[in-house]
């Protein structure tokens, strides 16, 4: 087992899908020839040629809508979004075309593609390059939004989105690119919609994902020592998410925290709490809280976006609350 | 030191038995003034808000929000301004002045934890809040909410709470015989106020909690009264004059002798008022009303007795206009003709006293001389508001009544 | 382009073939506007009629295999590329045992066996659709080609206009069809666009053709060059159809806003017309003419006895097509 940092674990996983299936393409603003903006394409035009890697003119609408065109006639497209932010741009292709394509044509097609783009603040990317946007997708029928937590994760998470019949919209972290996770090429693979328990205990459940899993495991590493156990559930995927998993924690520790560094409003925390207030209910002995990003754009200040961000303390907080 | 009294649960409704207190508002060491809400209190359906009758500092609470208590039970306890509340007694201030020790709190909130266990099989509508977890802990083991002490924000009964009354075989005990107490037949039926029986409720309320009421009692022999009446009516048989009409002319004879009786409490002004007037209790199908008599000072004792039938009869026959129901330092209520000996009532929002009289007896009073006499007595309760009466002048203006009863010869002379 | 063959020089069959063919759409959607009428179509629809020669001329120099992506005005492409009439008919009126189920009805008929990538409701939606399915093709090296349909209106999408870029960037087998009928919804396409098509193709290096979208003969051999063109390797190419819009923009458009000199020359463009002018010149027994209409009106009478006698679609059926089911992977 070695350490590998994130953005190589996900190049990895491009590179073994892509060695296992000639229809699995590559296509996005410099993932080719430059190897990305964060270097995640690295090497992988040189090995699988100029046919299977390509660089895009900067089209966003068009790249998505091509991937869609491409899956559903015969290609596995892995497409690039730069920054989550830019895809707004590409919503249709995502919203109406990928997500509707096999429902609307009766079961004929699946629209195989994976949209790979980075989430997330921390780097004082400012308001149009660090949002997390990811519940706007998780919010389409017909879309799986994917957001693993460490190395081993991204890669196990997207060989299996690559793998999977239908659209897959796969977040990654910017400001985890280059963080370090053990790593074994040997560990099995992951069902898409199935949760981690990243850290067990009694006392109270915290349910995340994506960075913000780490965050959790911050804040329960600080309050072990007050013998307060914390359980922190990894989600990995937000759109199916496993809900049996979160149930079956709550009724272990009885009081739930959601975290995420989106915005909490109308965010998926807001649907965790509300299926766990229903499914769950009997399970609760303290009110739910959800701990993410104020209602407002990710400030650019470093001494703002630093406020602005969900930390572990937040999450104190909120445990400290729920055992009031 | 001002006087540390305690607040109770009010009554706020007719068929209201205990209520739940949704939320203090002044908090433990925060001083209020009058009017301000207090607290907030739920029953059924409807939230009130209590104010502050006046300007004061709030103690201790004695029963957290949440809590479901029976009416009457002390919520908390306060040093209400420089003025008294004439109905506190000089015990319980005593008692209640020592009360501020944490350990009798504590002492005090089981003891209300008691109350609520007691009244549990009653409290069917009342809201317990409860955690779901404590709420299927507490069905599962059969504990009822109702008797467990909770721990949580705002009065929330958590699962660690159940978890602890299962452990406590006392309450277990306690509980079962709740429990069977409970039979449904026993269950108190409900039904909503009519809009009348809500006003009525509200009125008498607020006149019973905004006027610091005290009683002076008082036994007048009716005798000489009797005699005049009968006189009269016997000398004019259209007159029909009654003792009613006898007792209004007494007062208004009165009111005249004592001018601090013509006087209102009015939004921290004293009103006196240049007119006589006097309200009487008429009971109606409808319910109680007390129209005025105005201007009673300028009529002989022929015209009081046709005013007062009059305005009974408008009231009997629902046709008092607002202009009937206002005005006036006091009303009679006269309960004569039921069984009473004496009637202590609650005073009219507005006035300043009313003079419960109760049914006439005979009795044998010894006479100058030491020898039984027999005699017609009617016993007189005067409730007066204790903003304008001090118990000097109350009783002054209580025995120039009972004088005039005793000398009726005297109504007959404007 | 090379001038139009001389119609001499269409075989007899040929001729015929187009006919029928474009006949095919024609009546097929008379009948949905009255199926439309007395409510046996529900939503809406919008109609082809007067624009037939493009779909069929196109199509005609099209494969099974080559992929196509539609837009809104629908029905001829996706009959023309071989949906079949009955499941098609089942499909516009919301039938379970329509192409798609009864899941998207007129704005969506789409079958993959023979191409049809879909009609779309998302004005120029289809077209980085069939920008993708091109790169497939070329990715895959199948020898299909890709063509996007689409009309003067998506011109003002910049979707397209990143779709050229694209297809002439990577030299993606596809051809670009718009049909030009003048009008976007109830706006002309003078108030919508600045530029023409091949103007703007040309921008981008991709050469273009244009014809006479009401003569079926014209856009056929024009269609036929470039596919082939294509097929070779060349590159994208736009061919634009100037054609004519009968009816409403949906069906119960009363179309207040066309001149009545603009509607009463309408039958002058009608290319079902033209091509019977030209027909009856040929030497062709006026009763094939007469059993070609017999055989077509007797096959939609079929398939509107068919969509008659279609299932309501079944919920947990269509529900369980939002995702793949596990066992298909
Ligand atoms: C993105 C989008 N915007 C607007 C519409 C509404 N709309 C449907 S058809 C149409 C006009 C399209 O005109 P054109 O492309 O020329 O096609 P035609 O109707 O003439 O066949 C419009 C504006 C839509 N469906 N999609
Ligand atoms: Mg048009």
């Amino acid at each position: 087992m070695a350490d590998v940092r994130y953005a190589k674990a996900v190049n990895m996983a491009l590179d073994d899908a892509m060695a296992a299936d000639p229809a699995v393409v590559l296509f996005g603003e410099d993932i080719a020839e430059a190897g990305g903006p964060f270097g995640v394409t690295r090497g992988l035009l040189e090995k699988y040629g100029d046919r299977r890697v390509r660089d895009t003119p900067i089209s966003e609408a068009t790249i998505v809508g091509a991937a869609v065109g491409a899956a559903m006639s015969g290609l596995k497209p892995v497409v690039e979004i730069m920054f989550m932010d830019f895809v707004t741009i590409a919503m249709d292709a995502m919203v109406n075309q990928a997500a509707k394509a096999r429902f609307m044509f009766g079961g004929q097609c699946s629209v195989p593609l994976v949209l790979r783009t980075p989430h997330g603040g921390g780097v004082n990317a400012g308001p149009q390059h660090s949002q997390c946007l990811e519940a706007w997708f998780a919010h389409i029928p017909g879309l799986k939004v994917v957001v693993p937590s460490n190395p081993s994760d991204a890669n196990r998470l997207l060989k299996s989105a690559i793998m999977d019949p239908d659209p897959v919209v796969f977040v990654e972290n910017k400001a985890m690119y280059s963080l370090k996770g053990e790593f074994d090429d040997a560990s099995e693979t992951i069902v898409i919609g199935t949760a981690h328990v990243a850290r067990s205990g009694d006392d109270v459940t915290i349910v995340s994902y994506g960075a913000a899993v780490n965050t959790a495991l911050q804040a329960a590493e600080t309050l072990a020592p007050r013998d307060i156990s914390v359980e922190v559930v990894d989600l990995r995927s937000i759109q199916p998410w496993d809900e049996a998993t979160v149930l079956a924690s709550l009724a272990r520790t009885h009081r739930l925290i959601v975290l995420h560094e989106a915005v909490t409003a109308f965010g998926v925390g807001a649907e965790i709490v509300a299926r766990m207030s229903d499914i769950g209910f009997d399970e609760l002995d303290a009110p739910i809280k959800r701990v993410g990003a104020p209602f407002m754009p990710t400030p650019f200040a470093k001494s703002l976006e630093n406020q602005y961000l969900p930390n572990a303390k937040d999450v104190i907080a909120a445990v400290e609350q729920v055992l009031a | 030191m001002s006087p540390v009294t305690n607040l109770t649960m009010p009554k706020l409704g007719l068929t209201m038995t205990e209520g739940t207190i949704s939320e203090w508002v002044v908090s433990p060491g925060d001083s209020f003034k009058k009017n301000d809400v207090v607290l907030v209190v739920e029953t059924e359906k409807i939230a009130n808000e209590i104010e502050a009758p006046a300007d004061g500092v709030l103690h201790d609470i004695l029963v957290v929000a949440g809590e479901t208590v029976a009416v009457g039970t002390p919520l908390a306890n306060w040093d209400v301004g420089a003025t008294a509340i004439p109905e506190v007694s000089a015990e319980i201030e005593e008692a209640n002045a020592t009360t501020h020790e944490p350990e009798k709190e504590t002492a005090a909130a089981t003891a209300f934890a008691e109350v609520r266990k007691n009244t549990a099989s009653g409290a069917k509508s009342a809201r317990i809040v409860a955690t779901p977890l404590a709420r299927r802990i507490a069905l599962q083991n059969d504990i009822d909410l109702a008797g467990v002490i909770a721990s949580g924000p705002k009065g929330r009964i958590k699962a660690e709470d159940v978890r602890a009354a299962i452990a406590d075989d006392a309450s277990r005990v306690t509980l079962s015989c709740g429990v069977a107490a409970a039979s449904p037949d026993a269950l108190p039926s409900r039904r909503a106020a009519t809009s009348y029986e809500a006003a009525a409720a509200r009125r008498l309320s607020e006149a019973k909690r905004d006027t610091p009421h005290f009683y002076l009692s008082t036994e007048a022999d009716a005798g000489a009264l009797f005699l005049l009446r009968q006189q009269l009516n016997s000398d004019n048989e259209n007159l029909n004059i009654s003792i009613n009409h006898l007792i209004i002319a007494a007062v208004a004879r009165a009111l005249k002798e004592n001018e601090i009786a013509n006087c209102v409490w009015r939004d921290g002004e004293i009103v006196t008022y240049g007119t006589t007037d006097i309200g009487m209790a008429v009971s109606s199908d409808k319910g109680l009303f007390a129209p005025v008599l105005k201007d009673i000072d300028r009529l002989g004792i022929a015209s009081i007795a046709k005013a007062a039938r009059e305005l009974a009869e408008k009231a009997r026959t629902g046709q008092l206009t607002s202009d009937d129901l206002i005005g006036g330092s006091t009303t009679i209520s006269n309960a004569g003709m039921f069984d009473v000996t004496y009637m202590g009532s609650i005073i009219n929002p507005g006035q300043s006293s009313i003079l419960g009289v109760g049914s006439i007896r005979e009795i044998f009073r010894p006479d100058e001389l030491g020898q039984p006499e027999l005699r017609q007595e009617m016993g007189l309760v005067l409730s007066c508001d204790h903003r304008i009466f001090d118990g000097v002048s109350g009783l002054a203006f209580l025995n120039s009544i009972k004088a005039n009863i005793e000398k009726p010869l005297r109504l007959l002379v404007s | 382009m090379s001038p139009t063959k001389s119609d001499n020089s269409v075989p007899i069959s040929q001729l015929l073939e187009f006919y029928e063919r474009m006949l095919l759409v024609r009546e097929a959607e008379n009948r949905l506007s009255k199926l439309f009428a007395d409510g046996e179509v529900p939503g809406f629809i919008h109609l082809s009629v007067g624009q037939e020669a493009v779909c069929v001329g196109v199509t005609s120099a099209l494969e099974t295999r080559d992929t196509l992506a539609s837009n809104h005005r629908g029905h001829g492409h996706a009959l023309s590329k071989g949906v079949e009439l009955n499941s098609f008919f089942l499909e516009v009126m919301g039938k379970e045992e329509g192409i798609c189920g009864g899941r998207g009805g007129s704005m969506h008929v789409a079958d993959m066996s023979v191409g049809m990538l879909g009609a779309n409701g998302i004005v120029g939606a289809g077209i980085p659709l069939a920008v993708g399915s091109a790169l497939a093709h070329q990715v895959q090296e199948n020898g299909a080609i890709a063509v996007a349909f689409f009309g003067d209106g998506a011109l003002a999408e910049g979707v397209l206009h990143e779709s050229f870029n694209l297809a002439a960037l990577w030299k993606l087998p596809i051809l670009f069809v718009c049909e030009n009928n003048g009008w976007s919804e109830f706006s002309p396409t003078g108030r919508q666009f600045n530029a023409n098509v091949r103007e703007l193709a040309g921008v981008f290096g991709i050469p273009s053709a244009f014809v006479d979208g009401d003569d079926v003969l014209a856009v056929n051999e024009a269609a036929s060059e470039l596919v082939t063109a294509i097929r070779a390797g060349e590159g994208p190419y736009v061919l634009e159809c100037v054609t004519h819009r009968v009816r409403g923009h949906f069906e119960g458009d009363p179309q207040k806003y066309r001149a009545e000199s603009e509607i009463n020359s309408l039958p002058d463009h009608d290319p079902i017309t033209k091509l019977e002018t030209i027909i009856s010149k040929r030497r062709i027994p006026k009763k094939e003419v007469v059993a070609i209409r017999g055989t077509i009106e007797a096959r939609i009478n079929a398939a509107v006895e068919a969509g008659r006698g279609g299932n309501a679609p079944d919920f947990s059926r269509a529900k369980a097509d939002v995702y793949t089911a596990v066992e298909e992977v």
